[in-house]
């Protein structure tokens, strides 16, 4: 229990003793961007020939020359090629740049070819329903008292402990951040509405920040991998994710 | 010619001793190949027609319900098949998850690759199954979120509504545990089963 208490705050502390002036304004939100998979990892594959890996890359590089026209943010990508980024590494880039927030992009696969529609998933914490409103509910109230008292200096493979669950302290946010990200996704793709959903993905587990991932359409659905295939579909996708980051970072400006 | 009677003499016991190792050789062969030819026939039973009642009629069977994906929605459909009962649960939880490696005998969709290789089962007596399966699981489909997700929870679901000691399920992969089956959902951690995907 105490672990579970000390994990959200941990990286707090830390984000906190990296900004010492309290009352000034803080440098421009940083945006962790992860285009799923890479490498051997292809992820879902299309009836086309299309794989996750190369359309959620693509996606991201847009939406990163999205961010970087407006300035709004800094954005930083886990990866900007084809290549291999083991699921922890994705979470420590987050973590070592101090993240505000963290977002990963995916496509659908099915065993159904008719599956359809975009999603926006964040972490679900593999406690029971009770154990984890109980949790959330203790965090909320007591974050800001508990962040004095943890020890910075702790043991490092405590510390491991810790950035392992890392994302249990900000699935409330998570869930605001899913919701803007959706609402955008439904208005943008025309694709089918699945909603926000929580489920135990690995590389969200590890990440100190506000984290989803985004699943946008069904590359095992012919029809919907024809668009993901397509500039045009792929620039909404990437314009759908700015506009709910944008809202999303707006409240915490 | 002296040589020839000598001769004679001599093989007088050779003759028998030739005879009796003539007649060992022959039982020595019929053992064997005759032994062998019980040996697969039996191994092979399963697929020869046989007269006499298969071994597991004289079992006691039981009934598990399996879970299953439909082409209409997004939810894990049961159907119900027939295992051979006992002696531990462990074994019937292979059992149970191997049919649900062959597939639905209506018109649902296995999740799971249909090469895929149930290797053991392990119930812990906190009530955690630990299931390893076979390398197939992981190289055998290209796993999209829902589909691993499918995946994972039709086996975590299986052995929890059959089995009332298993309460949590971890999944192996050739023994080890794995991050992801494909890149996807978290199998660090023992899941709990989730009925709320489940079709009514």
């Amino acid at each position: 229990m105490a672990l579970l208490l000390l994990a959200g705050l941990v990286p707090r502390a830390f984000s906190q003793a990296a900004e010492p002036g309290t009352n000034t304004r803080p440098a421009a939100k940083r945006v962790v961007i992860d285009p799923g998979h890479g490498g051997m990892e292809l992820g879902a594959k299309g009836k086309f020939g299309n794989v996750e890996k190369d359309i959620t890359l693509a996606i991201a590089l847009k939406l990163k020359a999205m961010i970087e026209k407006s300035m709004a943010f800094q954005v930083v990508l886990t990866r900007d090629k084809d290549i291999d980024v083991p699921v922890e590494n994705r979470s420590a880039i987050a973590n070592n740049v101090k993240a505000d927030v963290f977002i990963s992009i995916h496509t659908n696969g099915s065993r159904q070819k008719t599956a359809e529609g975009s999603e926006t998933f964040f972490l679900s914490v593999g406690a029971t329903p009770d154990e984890e409103t109980r949790r959330l509910a203790y965090l909320e109230n007591n974050s800001s008292r508990i962040e004095d008292h943890v020890d910075k200096t702790s043991e490092d493979d405590v510390k491991m402990i810790l950035w392992d669950m890392a994302q249990a302290a900000y699935i409330r946010q998570s869930s605001q951040l899913a919701e803007m990200v959706q609402a955008e996704l439904n208005a943008l793709l025309g694709t089918r509405n699945r909603g926000i959903k929580q489920a135990p993905f690995k590389v969200l587990t590890g990440v100190a920040c506000p984290a989803v991932l985004i699943e946008a359409a069904f590359i095992s659905n012919p029809d919907e991998e024809k668009k993901l295939a397509s500039e045009a579909f792929q620039t909404s996708v990437a314009e759908a994710i700015y506009r709910g980051l944008t809202k999303y970072l707006q409240i915490y400006q | 010619m002296a040589k020839g009677t000598n001769n004679k003499k001599a093989w007088a016991p050779a003759l028998v001793l030739g005879t009796l190792l003539v007649i060992l050789a022959v039982l020595v062969i019929i053992f064997f190949t005759g032994g062998e030819r019980e040996r697969v026939r039996r191994l092979a039973g399963v697929n020869v027609p046989k007269p006499q009642p298969p071994v597991a009629k004289s079992e006691e069977m039981k009934t598990v319900t399996l879970f299953f994906l439909s082409d209409d929605d997004d939810l894990l459909h049961r159907e119900t098949r027939e295992i051979a009962a006992g002696p531990t649960t462990a074994e019937e939880a292979e059992r149970a998850l191997a049919e649900l490696v062959k597939g639905s005998s209506k018109d649902l969709i296995s999740p799971l690759p249909a090469e895929t290789k149930v290797r053991q089962v392990f119930v812990t007596k906190d009530g955690v199954a630990y299931v390893d399966f076979g390398r197939e699981i992981m190289e055998k489909f290209s796993y999209g979120s829902s589909s691993e997700l499918a995946a994972v929870f039709a086996v975590v679901d299986t052995l929890a509504f059959n089995f009332k000691t298993i309460k949590k399920v971890s999944i192996l992969v050739e023994g080890v545990e794995k991050e992801t089956l494909g890149g996807h959902i978290d199998l660090t951690q023992p899941f709990l089963p989730d009925f709320s995907i489940v079709a009514k």
